[in-house]
């Protein structure tokens, strides 16, 4: 099973966002999502997450606000922005066409 | 937009440092607090969970430690940290940091004052439109010394042929006699063309410069400098119009010249056309060599060298024309700069600047050795440092910003300092170095000041910073760092420096050395005259035009000095001290007939008794007496070298010789004397052929007269000498009195200056090289006293222990010495011009210098030698 800290910089991003499509997350559950919407190929540790996290908050495609987490304490939860929103289609797209051309050659 | 989201969260990364880092720890202390509830719910003890979440986690400030890399803004936060520890390291190390302050703070200072030194004078373009294109054209072989200057005729023709200048002008500097309400004053009168000014891009800053008809016409018109105008009318606005008297006759004031106008070395009150030479008709037509200063300025893209070949055909062509004997030599070309400041100057400028920089070198050398030396008490730190997830590139970060703030704050320091030195330099520096009170503190000069800053930080923080890296993985942290690995990479550096600074010391003493002896060789040279208690003044006669007048006023006032008590005799002469002769053809007079030839020569008039007062010997023949009347046949004395030049091997006096080829119009002169030469052009230049004529046959308006007086203070005779010129004429007007000996000594400022500055720098470097070796030998013996120890315990005797530890010290500075040596030899060479009487590789200077340098390192071991020596065994061997 390849770790996360195999995955490029940019993929890592990508499923971040699409993490947070649906709902709003804190670190924990980000990396719990991950973990889920791979189905369990990618299980990314907190030394890449959080940094992860913070880096796309302050480019403005996450906003952050805090909450009580399911133990009650102070918990700072995610959300995707608009700007995030498009960052993921346009990411996603980037993608789809590197995974094709790749796909392509090795057919070839 | 990314950015500007980005530049938000810098501004609050760096404004809200405080609350960032509370939320940073809350959300991730949080997390594990979520993954311990998830492990506890899985059915793990607390412990347990506890355990396995942290390896789960990361451990909380790794995270924490992970994003902090990760937020905009990180690198500068660190940056601030680094400085802000820096600052409370030096807090807490007062005495280290005054010293590294104080040290490097002296050597900024003066190297930055030295680089606005050459920055001014030579690096600053000058005051001209496009001044890298112009030039000075002299007659004369490219690469001579000895140039010559062109009569008119010739330059017109080079403004005719030459297609390399864009446009040729010439200007002639002479001495005039200006007459006013409060009497008479010598001023120099610059005589020039009318596209001078339009050449070098000037406008006049009130009134107008007169047109080339004007000039034609020879019309009696002038432009003051700025100077004369604020000095002699007050700044007025009514200057223009006046009409100002020069040599007797109205010039009227048509124009005012700018402030910062002049021509360095040919500096001028007054400006008039070129054509008011009193001789002008005979002078325009006048072939061979004249007086003129040409300057050109080369068309856009036209190099020097360029130019230069383009001359050298244009004067070849122009020879073909002439007789042999009114040939040119050929043309040299000079950029301007190169004229304003002369190859001497620029070479002692440059090794002055090199030196002040080794100067600095060792001082940083010493401050590294010193920051090693405290190194050896932080591997601990460093260790912990990284431990805690410091790589080696921040670590080494952490010491370059640790020693870039102690420079930092030492640049600022000595820029201070550099602002009052070159205060220090306006007020006493030479006066003959062009532009030289301009210097300042500009933009140039305040970057070279902070890149010096920043290199010699970068500099002093490598050195810890090497060994540092080598120590960061050891996390042993074993107390005081002596393990012998870090320890001895320490030393070895620690070595390196102070056999470099040797190095450096080495080069520096052996140039003064060279200077020392350069300078003692011109002090001992002997001037052709004896110029002890001798007085020098000048004095001008507008009052009388005919010579015989003239004559007769000069012969009166000789007669009514040399009458009083206290003057041993009095003489007349011309100009004592001059720059330079004018190339004349010279005819003489032998059995087979007439020959000419070229030669560069000195004329000036001399009274009978002039000789006797200066001291000159009498080598052949007679000096000049009263038979050597107007209306007698012409007489001259000429000194050994011209002479030797027109009649090598065999007497001269009784030969004729004539100014200008055979068929023309001037007189033939017979020798009557011959005197030793005199160096009249300073004490290094070789004594220039000098022929004199008799007063009476040649008298002009402006004589310089010498008297040797029997007191050892000869101004003391200055009134009674003023009164006794003014009971022959009332209002004589007398000027410019010094001594011989204060008029010679003038002439060496220059060399005085650079010497002693390169003995300063010498001395300074010595002494810091030797601070540097005791530190390194002082330190050596606190550190080794159990190895001492165990050597007398085994039999070694304190003798032994002494003359070991001063060994190792003569070894560095021995190993210092030879490749500094090999440094001085060349550095020697490349400086031999600004030597006088000795060679670039005197042996004497040399040694003396080595014995110097090692005497000095021996010096500076024997405390910490003296130290080992009292070493007791017993207490060394127990200490741990």
């Amino acid at each position: 099973m390849p770790q996360s800290t195999t995955l490029l910089q940019g993929t890592l991003d990508l499923l971040i966002l699409k993490a947070l499509t649906s709902s709003e997350l804190h670190g924990l559950g980000v990396s719990r999502r991950v973990h889920q919407i791979t189905n369990g190929t990618f299980d990314v540790q907190p030394g890449s997450l959080f940094p992860a996290l913070h880096r796309l908050e302050e480019a403005g495609w996450l906003t952050s606000s805090w909450g009580p987490s399911e133990t009650n304490r102070r918990a700072k939860y995610y959300r995707l922005t608009k700007a995030g929103q498009k960052q993921l289609v346009d990411e996603t797209t980037q993608w789809n066409r590197i995974a094709l051309a790749i796909a392509q050659a090795l057919k070839a | 937009m990314p950015v500007i989201s980005r530049l938000a969260a810098l501004w609050k990364n760096l404004t809200h440092h405080g609350q960032t880092e509370r939320d940073l720890d809350d959300e991730i202390r949080g997390t594990l607090d979520l993954l311990v509830a998830e492990k506890i719910q899985a059915g793990l003890t607390c412990d347990e969970a506890r355990r396995i979440a942290v390896i789960e986690l990361g451990g909380v400030e790794q995270v924490k430690e992970q994003v902090r890399y990760a937020k905009t803004g990180a690198l500068l936060d660190s940056v601030f940290q680094d400085l802000r520890y820096a600052a409370r390291s030096l807090r807490k190390n007062p005495g280290f940091a005054a010293v590294a302050i104080l040290t490097l703070a002296l050597a900024i200072g003066a190297n930055t004052a030295m680089f606005s030194v050459v920055n001014t004078v030579l690096l600053r373009p000058l005051p001209y439109r496009s001044a890298e294109q112009l030039a000075m054209l002299w007659t004369g072989i490219p690469g001579q010394t000895l140039q010559g200057r062109p009569a008119y005729v010739t330059v017109e023709a080079w403004r005719r042929h030459s297609k390399s200048f864009a446009d040729i002008a010439v200007l002639d500097p002479v001495s005039v006699t200006l007459t006013d309400t409060d009497g008479a004053e010598k001023i120099s009168v610059a005589r020039f063309s009318p596209n001078l000014l339009a050449l070098l891009g000037i406008q006049p800053v009130q009134g107008r410069s007169f047109s080339d008809r004007e000039a034609e016409e020879r019309r009696r018109l002038a432009l003051i400098s700025h100077r004369f105008w604020q000095t002699r009318f007050g700044g007025s606005d009514d200057a223009i119009g006046t009409s100002i008297e020069l040599d007797g006759l109205p010039s009227q004031i048509v124009g005012i010249l700018p402030a910062d106008f002049h021509i360095p070395s040919l500096d001028a009150d007054v400006w008039e056309p070129y054509t008011l030479f009193p001789d002008w008709e005979a002078r325009r037509g006048v072939r061979g060599p004249g007086s003129w200063f040409v300057v050109g300025r080369l068309q856009p893209k036209v190099t020097v060298d360029h130019a230069q070949t383009e001359m050298n055909a244009v004067a070849r062509l122009l020879d073909e024309e002439l007789p042999a004997a009114e040939r040119n030599r050929g043309v040299t070309v000079v950029p301007l700069s190169l004229y304003v400041v002369g190859p001497k100057a620029r070479l002692a400028l440059w090794m002055l600047t090199g030196a002040v920089l080794c100067v600095l070198l060792i001082a940083a050398a010493n401050i590294a050795s010193l920051s090693l030396a405290r190194c050896v008490g932080r591997t601990r730190e460093m260790a912990i440092r990284a431990a805690l997830g410091a790589g080696p590139g921040r670590i080494v970060r952490q010491l370059l910003v640790e020693s870039v703030t102690l420079v930092a704050i030492s640049g600022l320091v000595g820029t201070l300092l550099a602002v009052a030195g070159i205060r220090l330099i306006r007020a006493f520096g030479p006066l003959d170095l062009a532009r030289l009170n301009e210097a300042s503190l500009d933009l140039r000069v305040l970057a070279w000041a902070v890149a010096i800053s920043l290199l010699t930080g970068i500099l002093i923080g490598l050195a810890p910073a090497s060994t540092m890296l080598r120590n960061t993985l050891r996390l042993s942290g074993q107390e005081g760092g002596r393990t012998v690995s870090g320890g001895l990479a320490i030393r070895r550096i620690r070595r390196t420096l102070v056999v470099a600074q040797f190095a450096l010391a080495i080069i520096l003493l052996a140039g003064a050395g060279l200077l020392v002896r350069s300078w003692l060789s011109v002090q001992s040279v002997d001037p052709g005259f004896r110029s002890e208690r001798v007085l020098s003044m000048q004095l001008s006669t507008t009052a009388f035009a005919a010579p015989a007048q003239r004559a007769n006023f000069y012969d009166r006032v000789l007669e009514q000095i040399e009458s009083l008590p206290g003057v041993e005799s009095a003489g007349l002469i011309g100009d004592l001290f001059i720059s330079g002769g004018s190339e004349q053809i010279v005819t003489t007079d032998g059995s087979s007939g007439t020959t000419s030839g070229r030669l560069s020569l000195r004329r000036d008039e001399a009274s009978g008794r002039l000789f006797t007062t200066l001291g000159t010997p009498l080598l052949g023949g007679r000096f000049f007496s009263i038979d050597d009347r107007p209306d007698a046949p012409r007489v001259a004395i000429v000194n050994e070298a011209m002479a030797r030049e027109l009649w090598p091997g065999s007497d001269p006096v009784g030969r004729r010789f004539k100014l200008g080829p055979g068929d023309s119009a001037g007189p033939w002169f017979t020798v009557v004397g011959v005197v030793g030469n005199m160096r009249r052009q300073g004490l290094e230049t070789e004594p220039m052929p000098q022929m004199f004529e008799p007063l009476a046959q040649n008298p002009s308006g402006l004589e310089t007269i010498l008297v040797r007086t029997s007191s050892d203070d000869p101004l003391t005779m200055v009134a009674t000498i003023r009164a006794a010129i003014g009971r022959v004429e009332k209002r004589a007007p007398l000027y410019g009195v010094t001594t011989l000996a204060d008029r010679l000594g003038a002439d060496l400022a220059q060399r005085r200056l650079q010497t002693s500055l390169l003995i300063g720098f010498a001395v300074v470097a010595l002494l810091m090289a030797a601070i540097g070796i005791y530190g390194l030998i002082h330190y050596a013996v606190a550190t080794r006293t159990k190895e001492i120890g165990i050597r007398m315990a085994v039999g070694a005797k304190a003798g032994d222990i002494f003359r070991m530890i001063v060994r190792e010290g003569l070894q560095l500075s021995v190993m210092g010495l030879m490749f500094g040596l090999v440094g001085a030899l060349l550095v020697g060479r490349a400086g031999s011009s600004l030597l006088f009487g000795v060679t670039a590789t005197d042996p004497l200077t040399f040694t003396t210098v080595s014995l110097l340098l090692c005497a000095v390192a021996i010096a500076a071991c024997y405390f910490p030698a003296r130290r080992a020596m009292k070493v007791d065994p017993m207490v060394a061997l127990r200490c741990e």
